[in-house]
């Protein structure tokens, strides 16, 4: 999975007035990934290609095609990222951190393979929930990303994540996470990485989705929460991530995926949003971009398509908000 | 992580034979490289040399995570072998990471490093050492900022390197003790941001982070308190006058107006024996004030959203004195509808929740 911008760039201008997803100019954009290793950007995003492989599969099963991709070359690049320690590197020879773990097992999940992880790895969930526990912060309850230490709401909302679709929530001190969520909440309803840091949609998502796996919404200023990422849609139907910033297609799924786990999608214009984010596709040869007109890559593909599942765009599978997986995939793993 | 806003240009896709063959060669330049930084770690060469190697590395690279976890590796052996001074290896990280952090301001990993290093510092250079590395953080940070005000990282590193600061100026462990605090001159700065442009949430932001705080360090009494609320209602009343369609402005006059409410919680207050009967005058005046705008602004939906707010404030605490009506709401939320349509399903829910 390659995660080189391009070679396709959104549509310019002039869109049909029928607003179209390009289904299958994705599906065989996101193939095409793995085979662009005459670039050096291939090279250069290597750091990312475990992260790569969850945000290409994701799309292609909210694309209706989940088999498009080799199962059986996923599964074993995915076992060739593991440490001995439990914990996922971004690709071969990469050192484990909190961000290609939850990748792994996101992915498994999603090819319903936690079985055949075992096969290969004896106690393999054990041992990848135990690397994610390790990682809690007794003393504050938040999560670090890998032995250096880094401390951030993402690392915590990944391992919920993570540990909530392997069934071992109680490996962690869940009451103590969700204090330290509670936190970092700011006036304006908001979240930031950490106690006194700014609201950000992205941390917003993640702080929400935490709190809403650990079952403590009501610890949300739904009211404030919701107006502060309703005024994130712009004139042009876009999202941005924080007050006065620019438009961006990752925001349709961080903003969102927090307003749909609060109930409030009608706060903004699902319409116009629908439109900016078709308007990001390379209609030629597949893929979506941040911008209308800006090389595509497959992180902005993945949560455009995501952000028109949570829109009802038609012919789409339906997306988790709180995990930005297939909602079958949540049910199965969850049993909710 | 993505390319974002990298526009592509209408040029042509298709690379030449001589530009396929250029490419091939960075590609193999780069592999060679990455394959030798990682073949010297396996064999756990932690020296100069291959410090050399993951330096160059990360210039072409610094989103390769692994290796500035290679780096640290072989920074934390050189130290401990006390091959080179720390001292030495220091300095040299900084001025890496510096010379990264502008070409990549958003990168985690630079940030993470910067952090890391000066942590280390700290425990082998001493209280005194670290505490001037720390205060020249605030100049690194100040740059960052100058280049984009806005930047997300460069916010976050700035509270903590101001926390580091404080808690190595400390010299005693008692909370109370406020002679090494730098809220005040925090407090200033972000004045200073504000008045370069007025649109810069994050330095709203951290602002109202630093107020209720400033506010104890002075001991300030009732009186002092409610001169401060003044003087920050008079500051944000200018900003609204001068772009009232600015969002962040109006989010930081609904910080202020949050701190007014009896619900605001003990931590947060700016004046803290408030009574009911104060806070309708507050709310009166700012609704006055805002409306006294609406005259020349009719078209600009963040005051009739401000005015609603504060309407339902004032209810809150209301004895009966009737300046606040129903009709007037109700004109206010119907051009809210009419002006913000985008947002119309969130008026909808207002209507009902206000039971206009």
């Amino acid at each position: 999975m390659s995660l080189v911008s391009g070679p396709g760039r959104a549509g310019v201008g002039n869109m049909p007035a029928e607003m179209q997803l390009f289904v299958d100019k994705h599906v065989r954009y996101i193939q095409s990934l793995d085979t662009r290793k005459d670039e050096l950007e291939y090279w250069l995003t290597e750091h990312l290609r475990l992260n790569g492989l969850y945000w290409g599969l994701t799309a292609l099963h909210l694309l209706g095609h989940p088999d498009a991709l080799p199962r059986n070359e996923i599964l074993d690049f995915l076992c060739s990222c593991l440490h001995d320690n439990g914990g996922f590197g971004a690709a071969p020879g990469h050192d484990a951190h909190m961000l290609y773990t939850v990748s792994a097992v996101q992915i498994l999940a999603t090819l319903d393979a936690f079985g055949e992880f075992e096969e290969r790895v004896k106690d393999g969930r054990q041992k990848v929930g135990k690397f994610i526990a390790d990682l809690q912060d007794s003393e504050t309850g938040t999560f670090a990303g890998d032995e250096w230490g880094e401390r951030d709401t993402r690392f915590l909302y990944g391992a919920l994540n993570a540990l909530s679709l392997m069934g071992l929530l109680d490996l962690v001190d869940v009451a103590k996470a969700v204090q330290h969520v509670h936190s970092c909440a700011n006036f304006d309803g908001g979240y930031g990485t950490s106690p006194g840091a700014e609201s950000h949609s992205g941390q917003v998502f993640t702080c929400v989705g935490a709190l809403t796996i650990a079952g403590r919404l009501d610890l949300v200023d739904q009211e404030r929460l919701g107006a502060w990422l309703s005024e994130r849609q712009l004139k042009n139907g876009g999202l941005n991530g924080r007050p006065e910033k620019q438009e961006d297609v990752c925001y349709s799924w961080w903003v969102m995926s927090s307003m749909a786990m609060l109930g409030k999608l009608h706060w903004i214009d699902g319409e116009k949003l629908t439109q900016f984010i078709l308007q990001c596709q390379d209609p030629e040869l597949g893929g979506l971009a941040d911008r209308p007109g800006d090389m595509v890559d497959v992180f902005h593909t993945v949560f455009g398509i995501a952000g028109l599942s949570l829109l009802k765009y038609p012919g789409l599978e339906e997306v988790d908000p709180i995990y930005c997986m297939p909602r079958s995939v949540t049910r199965r793993c969850l049993g909710k | 992580m993505a390319s974002h806003g990298i526009s592509r240009g209408s040029g042509s896709v298709v690379r030449s034979e001589e530009a396929r063959q250029k490419e091939q060669q960075q590609i193999e330049a780069y592999k060679d490289l990455s394959d030798l930084v990682n073949t010297k770690i396996a064999e756990k060469q932690y020296t100069v040399e291959v410090l050399g190697l993951v330096t160059k590395l990360l210039h072409e690279n610094p989103e390769y995570y692994t290796i500035w976890n290679h780096r640290r590796r072989v920074l934390v052996a050189l130290v401990t072998e006390e091959t080179q001074s720390p001292d030495e290896l220091l300095q040299g990280d900084l001025q890496l990471t510096f010379v990264l952090l502008r070409k990549f301001p958003k990168c985690y990993w630079i940030w993470n490093q910067r952090d890391w290093l000066l942590q280390k510092a700290e425990s082998l250079l001493g209280a005194d050492a670290a505490q001037e590395l720390w205060a020249g953080e605030l100049q690194l940070v100040n740059k960052m900022l100058h280049a984009d005000s806005r930047n997300f990282h460069a916010w976050g590193y700035r509270r903590i390197v101001v926390s580091k600061i404080e808690r190595l100026g400390s010299s005693t462990t008692d909370s109370a003790d406020t002679s090494s605090s730098l809220a005040q001159s925090e407090f200033d700065y972000t004045t200073k941001m504000i008045k370069t442009n007025l649109s810069n949430f994050s330095a709203w932001h951290n602002r109202s982070q630093l107020i209720p705080r400033i506010l104890r360090e002075r001991n300030a009494d009732a009186e002092a308190r409610r001169a401060f609320l003044a003087s920050e209602l008079g500051l944000i009343c200018e900003a609204i006058n001068t772009d009232p369609f600015d969002q962040s402005i109006w989010f930081y006059h609904q910080y202020l107006m949050s701190t007014i409410s009896p619900s605001c919680p003990p931590n947060g207050f700016v004046v803290e024996d408030l009574t009911n009967g104060e806070r309708q005058k507050y709310y009166e005046n700012e609704m006055e004030y805002i409306k006294e705008i609406l005259e020349d602004e009719r078209d600009c939906k963040w005051i009739y959203e401000g005015l609603l707010g504060l309407a339902e404030a004032y209810l809150e605490v209301d004895a009966g004195t009737g300046a606040v009506t129903t009709k007037d709401m109700r004109a206010w939320l119907a051009e809210l509808k009419r002006l913000d349509a985008l947002r119309r399903g969130r008026w909808e829910d207002l209507e009902k929740r206000l039971q206009l």
